[in-house]
C-alpha cells in the first residue's frame, strides 16, 4: 500500500489530499477532501491529470495584437506544451464573438480552442 | 451624456467598478456612470487570459476577459453609462470630480454619490530596493503580463521571478508556455505566497524551480539584465553569508506586493486604514467621507474575484441608498482590531442590525488555529496562510449579543490546544 | 562614413557640455556637439541631489579654488538662466542642523570666515524658531545655521533646455555619438566618432566621468579623477510637506554625506555615503541603502523604509582626492593647444553658469574670434506641462490636439499630447520620455505607462516596440514578439 499527496485544485481552497493506493495501483481511499466534486477531481488527477489550457492567437485584420482563448474543456496535463506550439500558426480575423471555435479538435483530443473575447475590429 | 445629474459614480470598470455599478442600477439608482482610464471595460481582466474566476460568483471556471464578458454585457443592457479612456484626477472631500478625456476634455462633476474602484498597483524595484543596477529587463509581473497578453511581447526568455505571488505564479505559466524558459521562483517566505492551486498547476506542473527562504541579493547587467544574484535567508529574512549564487538571466519580473492604489482616496479626505492600504470601511462599505464608498482590491487586496466584485455590490448597492438620500441605517458601531496573528481585518466596523462577513489576512502561516471574534465567533482550522484569506460569516444575532457599550471586538487566531 | 567640420567641438552633453554649447551660441562659431547617449544629461547630471549651492558649500569656501570661485560667480546667474529657458527654480534655503555646542562652535567658527570672504546671508536659528519652520524634523536639533539662498531645480532638464537653446542658436547637436579617437594635425584635430569624422580646431572636452579618457587620446591628461559614488533616495511625493527647505546635517562618519532636500516636483531626495568606487559601476548595495535610511531618520525620524520610490548611484569625478579637498577641472591643456577639459566634481550644476563663461574666455585665449550672433536668443519655453495648465489652458491644448486629454501616466499625470511633444523634440527611448516628461517617475515607476509608452514610442518613430529600448544601444525592453519563441521551438 502507498500513499500519494494531491493537492486538489479544482476551487481554490486547494485541499490537501491523501489517496491510498494499492499494490495494483487502484486508489482505495482519499482523504482531505471538502466536497465530492473534490473527491473526482483528485481521483481524476492521480489517474489522468487534465488542464484548461488558455492561451492567446496572433491576429490578422485588427487593430488589435492577440486574442485570448482557451479550450472549451480541460485536456491532458502533458499535451499543454504541444498545445501551445500547436497555435503558433493561429491567426484570429475579425469579428469573432466570445465563444466562437478558433481552432477545432485541438491535437485531437475532441477539444475545440474557443475565443474568451470578443475581437470586432 | 448628461453630466449634472449622476447618482452614483464609479471610478473604475475592473471586477469591482462594473458589480457595483450593476448593482446600483439594480438598487434603483437612475444614472450611473464609470469612469474606465483604459480603453475598454474591464480593468485588468482582459490581460488575465487564464481561468479561475467565476467559480463561486458565476459557478463556472472563466477566464478573465469571459468574466469582464459576462458583466460589461449587463452594464450595456442595464444602459449604464461609461466613459473610456478617462483618467480621473481629483476628488474632493464635498465629492467634486475632477477628470479628463480627449473627447470632453476637463469634465468637472458633482455626483451624489462616488464608489472607489480603482484596484492595486505593484510594488516596484524602487519600493523594494533590491541592490544592483539598473538594466533594462526588470518588470514587475502585472506590467509583463500586459506585455504578453495584450500587447503580444515577449520581456525575455531567461527568467527569474521574484516573489511567488499569485501573478508571479500565473506568469511563470505564461512564459513557459510562450516558450520561456522561467529560471527560477525566488521566494523569501518558507512557503508560496499566492494560491496553493497556483503552486501546483503553474509551477508544479511544468518543473519550474521554485526556490522558498530565497531572496534576489543583486541584479547585474548595465545596458539589460544579465544575471542575478540570490542567496538563502534567515528566519529574519536577511541573506545568509555564503549562499550566495547567480542565475544567468535577461529578465527579472518581480511579484512582490500589491498596493490598494488610493491617491484619489487621500484626496477626498478619505481615511486609509495603514494595514491594509485602503479606506477603512463599515459593512456598507462607506468610508469616513460622507457619501464615498469603497469596494474590491482598492479596499484590500483580495484573493478572488469573486469576492471583489461581490464586495464591490455592497458598495454599490450603498451608494444607490445614498444617492436616494435614505439614510443607511447605523445602529451601532463596533471596531474590529486586529489580534494575535491578523495582519488585518474588513469591514474595520461594524454596526449590528445585519449579518456581515468579514475578510481577515493571518501574518504567518500557522497550523490548528482558533479563529476567534471575540466571544461571538469561534472556529476551528487546520492550516491558515497569508495567501489566502479568511472569511467569517457573523449572524447579526451573533453581533446583537454584544452588550451596547461594548465597541470593539478583537479577530484573532489562538493556538488551539489538544485534549488528550 | 560621414564627414563633418566644425570650429569648435564639444564632447559630451551633460550640464556643462550643454552650458558651454549655450554660451559658445551667443557667437558666431560654428560648433558641434557630441553626446555618447540617446538623451542629455544621463551621467552626473541626472544622478545628483538637483541643489544649487548659492556661494558654493560656503561653510568651506575657499577662495584660492578654482571651483569655488565658479561657484561663487555662478551664483547670480542661476536663477535667470532658469527663467530665460523656461525650467523649474525654487529657492528653497538650507538648514544645517546643530545637534550639540561643539557643532555650534564650529559652524561659528565657519560663519565668520565666510562673512569675512563677502558671504553674509548666513543666519543662526534658535530651537524654537527652527521648530516653527520645519515642525517634523528631528527633536535632537537645538537649532541650525540658514542659509536662504540655496535653491533647487531639475538637472536635467536644465541641461535639455540649454542644448535646445543652443540648437535654435546654431549650435548642431548630435546624439548617440561617441568619440573613439583625437588625431592632432596642424592647426585642427581629427575627431574619429562612430557616427563618421569631425574636424575641428578646437575642442572642450566635457565627457564628465570620461574626461581623462578623452584627455588621454592626445596626451593630454595632466589631472588624475577619482571616481566617487554617492547613492540618492527618492522618497513617495505624499511626504513632500514633511519639510520646506534643505536639510543638511553633518555626517557622523566620515565619507558620508546626510542631506534631506525637496525637489523641484514634489517628492523630497536624500542623499547619502561617498566613498571611490569602480568608474561605471552604478550598483546599489544593501548596506548603503541600510545607511541611507538610518541617516535620513536622523534628519526627520517619521520616514520609514517603504517610503522609498526609487534610488540610483551617481559619480562625482574628483580631483585630488587624495588630499581631502578637491578641485575642478577648467583649464586649458598645457601639452595640447586648442584642448579644453572641464569636469567639476561637486558641484557641478552650481557651477554650469560661470564654467561656461570661462570656457568661452579660455577658447578666445586659445585663439577662437568671438563676434556676436545678432540671431542669439537667450530665450527658450519649454514644452506644457499639463496638469500644471488652468481649466482654459487645458481645454485649448486639448482643442488643438486630443491626446492632451489622454492621461498616459497616472502617477503624473502625463497626457499622451506630453509625451509625443517629448519625442517631438529628441526623446527616441523610455528614459528619454522619463526625464523630459516625467512619465514612469512617479510611484507606481512605470508599471502603468509603460506598456502605453512603448506603443507610442513605437507608432512615433515609426520602428518595431522591439527595437525600443530603454536608455538607448544594447538596452532593448522586449526581447521577442509573442510565438517568436514557442516557433523556434517546433
Amino acid at each position: 500500500m502507498v500513499e500519494e499527496k494531491i493537492i486538489c485544485i479544482g476551487c481554490p481552497l486547494g485541499c490537501e489530499t491523501t489517496l491510498k493506493i494499492d499494490d495494483q495501483g487502484e486508489v482505495v481511499k482519499i482523504i482531505g477532501y471538502k466536497c465530492k466534486e473534490g473527491q473526482q477531481y483528485v481521483l481524476e488527477e492521480y489517474r489522468s491529470p487534465v488542464r484548461v489550457f488558455t492561451a492567446t492567437v496572433l491576429t490578422e485584420n485588427s487593430s488589435r495584437s492577440l486574442l485570448p482563448v482557451r479550450t472549451n474543456r480541460p485536456i491532458l496535463k502533458t499535451k499543454l506544451m504541444e498545445a501551445a506550439r500547436a497555435l503558433v500558426s493561429t491567426r484570429a480575423k475579425p469579428p469573432v464573438r466570445v465563444g466562437q471555435i478558433i481552432l477545432a479538435n485541438l491535437l485531437n483530443t475532441g477539444t475545440n480552442v474557443v475565443a474568451t473575447d470578443d475581437l470586432f475590429d | 451624456m448628461n453630466f449634472s445629474e449622476i447618482d452614483v459614480a464609479i471610478i473604475g470598470s475592473g471586477p469591482a467598478g462594473m458589480a457595483a455599478a450593476i448593482k446600483a442600477k439594480e438598487e434603483g439608482a437612475e444614472h450611473v456612470l464609470i469612469l474606465e482610464r483604459q480603453e475598454q471595460l474591464g480593468g485588468l481582466l482582459h490581460q488575465c487570459v487564464h481561468n479561475g474566476f467565476g467559480l463561486f460568483y458565476f459557478g463556472q471556471d472563466l477566464t478573465g476577459p469571459e468574466y469582464a464578458h459576462r458583466f460589461a454585457e449587463k452594464v450595456r443592457d442595464l444602459g449604464i453609462e461609461v466613459l473610456l479612456e478617462t483618467m480621473v484626477t481629483q476628488i474632493s472631500p464635498d465629492r467634486k470630480l475632477t477628470a479628463v478625456n480627449s473627447r470632453e476634455g476637463p469634465l468637472h462633476l458633482l455626483p451624489k454619490s462616488i464608489v472607489l474602484a480603482m484596484g492595486c498597483r505593484e510594488r516596484s524595484r524602487g519600493q523594494l530596493n533590491v541592490p544592483g543596477t539598473r538594466p533594462a529587463g526588470i518588470f514587475t509581473a502585472g506590467t509583463a503580463q500586459r506585455f504578453v497578453n495584450v500587447e503580444g511581447l515577449i520581456p525575455g526568455k531567461r527568467v527569474v521571478i521574484l516573489g511567488s505571488g499569485d501573478i508571479g505564479m500565473i506568469m511563470a505559466r505564461r512564459l513557459t508556455l510562450e516558450g520561456a524558459e522561467v529560471r527560477a521562483v525566488v521566494e523569501i517566505l518558507p512557503y508560496v505566497g499566492g494560491l496553493t492551486r497556483n503552486e501546483v498547476q503553474c509551477l508544479h506542473d511544468f518543473h519550474t524551480p521554485l526556490l522558498l527562504e530565497h531572496t534576489v541579493t543583486e541584479i547585474h547587467g548595465e545596458q539589460r539584465v544579465e544575471a542575478v544574484s540570490i542567496a538563502k535567508v534567515d528566519k529574519d529574512k536577511r541573506p545568509i553569508n555564503g549562499t550566495e549564487q547567480m542565475i544567468a538571466c535577461d529578465t527579472l519580473l518581480l511579484s512582490v506586493g500589491l498596493i490598494p492604489e488610493n491617491e484619489l482616496s487621500r484626496m477626498a479626505g478619505v481615511e486609509l486604514d495603514p494595514l491594509t492600504g485602503g479606506p477603512i470601511v463599515d459593512q456598507f462599505r462607506e468610508t469616513n467621507v460622507s457619501g464615498i464608498f469603497a469596494g474590491g482590491n482598492v479596499v484590500h487586496v483580495h484573493d478572488l474575484v469573486d469576492d471583489v466584485s461581490w464586495e464591490a455590490e455592497i458598495a454599490g448597492a450603498s451608494a444607490a441608498q445614498f444617492a436616494r438620500k435614505e439614510k443607511l441605517e447605523k445602529r451601532r458601531r463596533i471596531i474590529l482590531k486586529p489580534g494575535r496573528n491578523i495582519r488585518c481585518v474588513v469591514p474595520q466596523a461594524v454596526s449590528a442590525q445585519n449579518d456581515v462577513i468579514l475578510y481577515a489576512r493571518v501574518k504567518d502561516m500557522e497550523e490548528n488555529v482558533q479563529l476567534k471574534v471575540g466571544d461571538i465567533f469561534a472556529q476551528s482550522l487546520r492550516v491558515v496562510k497569508p495567501g489566502e484569506m479568511l472569511k467569517v460569516n457573523l449572524s447579526h444575532s451573533q453581533l446583537s449579543q454584544l452588550k451596547e457599550d461594548i465597541v470593539e471586538q478583537i479577530i484573532e487566531c489562538e493556538r488551539r490546544r489538544y485534549d488528550g | 562614413m560621414a564627414h563633418m567640420e566644425t570650429e569648435v567641438l564639444i564632447i559630451g552633453g551633460g550640464v556643462l557640455g550643454a552650458a558651454a554649447a549655450r554660451e559658445l551660441s551667443r557667437y558666431k562659431v560654428d560648433v558641434i556637439l557630441v553626446e555618447k547617449e540617446a538623451d542629455f544629461g544621463w551621467g552626473s547630471t541626472k544622478a545628483n541631489m538637483c541643489i544649487v549651492c548659492q556661494g558654493g558649500d560656503t561653510l568651506e569656501f575657499r577662495p584660492e579654488y578654482h571651483r569655488s570661485k565658479l561657484v561663487w560667480d555662478s551664483m547670480p546667474l542661476m536663477e535667470p538662466l532658469c527663467q530665460e529657458l523656461d525650467v523649474p527654480f525654487k529657492r528653497v534655503g538650507e538648514f544645517t542642523l546643530i545637534r550639540n555646542n561643539e557643532e555650534l562652535g564650529k559652524f561659528q567658527k565657519l560663519k565668520s570666515r565666510a562673512e569675512k570672504l563677502g558671504m553674509n546671508s548666513h543666519k543662526f536659528l534658535d530651537q524654537e524658531t527652527l521648530r516653527q519652520m520645519e515642525p517634523n524634523i528631528t527633536r535632537e536639533a537645538i537649532g541650525a545655521l540658514f542659509d536662504p539662498n540655496i535653491a533647487i531645480v531639475d538637472p536635467v532638464r536644465l541641461t535639455i533646455a540649454l542644448i535646445e537653446n543652443a540648437g535654435q542658436n546654431g549650435v548642431k547637436v548630435m546624439r548617440e555619438t561617441e568619440v573613439l579617437g583625437i588625431s592632432q594635425k596642424v592647426n585642427q584635430f581629427e575627431v574619429e566618432t562612430n557616427q563618421g569624422w569631425i574636424q575641428c580646431r578646437f575642442i572642450v572636452n566635457a565627457a564628465g566621468t570620461s574626461v581623462d579618457k578623452i584627455a588621454r587620446l592626445v596626451n593630454s591628461d595632466d589631472f588624475v579623477l577619482y571616481p566617487i559614488r554617492g547613492y540618492v533616495g527618492i522618497l513617495d511625493k505624499n511626504l513632500g510637506g514633511l519639510i520646506e527647505h534643505e536639510i543638511h546635517m553633518r555626517p557622523d562618519v566620515p565619507g558620508q554625506m546626510n542631506i534631506l532636500t525637496p525637489s523641484v516636483h514634489g517628492n523630497l531626495f536624500f542623499g547619502t555615503t561617498m566613498q571611490p568606487a569602480k568608474r561605471g559601476d552604478y550598483s546599489t548595495t544593501r548596506r548603503i541603502a541600510e545607511i541611507g535610511m538610518q541617516n535620513v531618520r536622523k534628519i526627520v525620524p517619521d520616514i520609514s523604509v517603504k517610503d522609498i520610490i526609487h534610488s540610483f548611484a551617481g559619480f562625482l569625478m574628483f580631483r585630488n582626492w587624495e588630499v581631502g579637498w578637491h578641485e575642478c577641472v577648467v583649464q586649458s591643456s598645457r601639452k595640447v593647444p586648442r584642448f579644453i577639459s572641464l569636469c567639476i566634481g561637486y558641484p557641478g550644476v552650481s557651477a554650469a553658469p560661470a564654467t561656461a563663461r570661462e570656457v568661452v574666455e579660455l577658447l578666445r585665449r586659445e585663439g577662437l574670434t568671438l563676434e556676436g550672433n545678432p540671431r542669439f536668443s537667450p530665450y527658450t519655453k519649454a514644452a506644457p506641462i499639463f496638469s500644471e495648465l488652468s481649466v482654459e489652458q487645458q481645454k485649448e491644448w486639448i482643442a488643438k490636439d486630443s491626446r492632451y486629454g489622454h492621461v498616459v501616466c497616472r502617477c503624473e499625470a502625463v497626457t499622451e499630447g506630453e509625451i509625443i511633444e517629448a519625442i517631438r523634440h529628441g526623446a527616441t527611448t523610455l528614459d528619454g520620455i522619463k526625464f523630459r516628461t516625467r512619465a514612469g517617475m512617479g510611484r507606481c515607476q512605470g508599471g502603468f505607462c509603460t506598456p502605453r509608452a512603448v506603443k507610442i514610442l513605437s507608432r512615433d518613430l515609426g520602428v518595431k516596440e522591439e527595437k525600443i529600448t530603454k536608455k538607448g544601444r544594447e538596452s532593448r525592453l522586449l526581447l521577442h514578439r509573442s510565438k517568436e519563441l514557442i516557433e523556434a521551438q517546433i
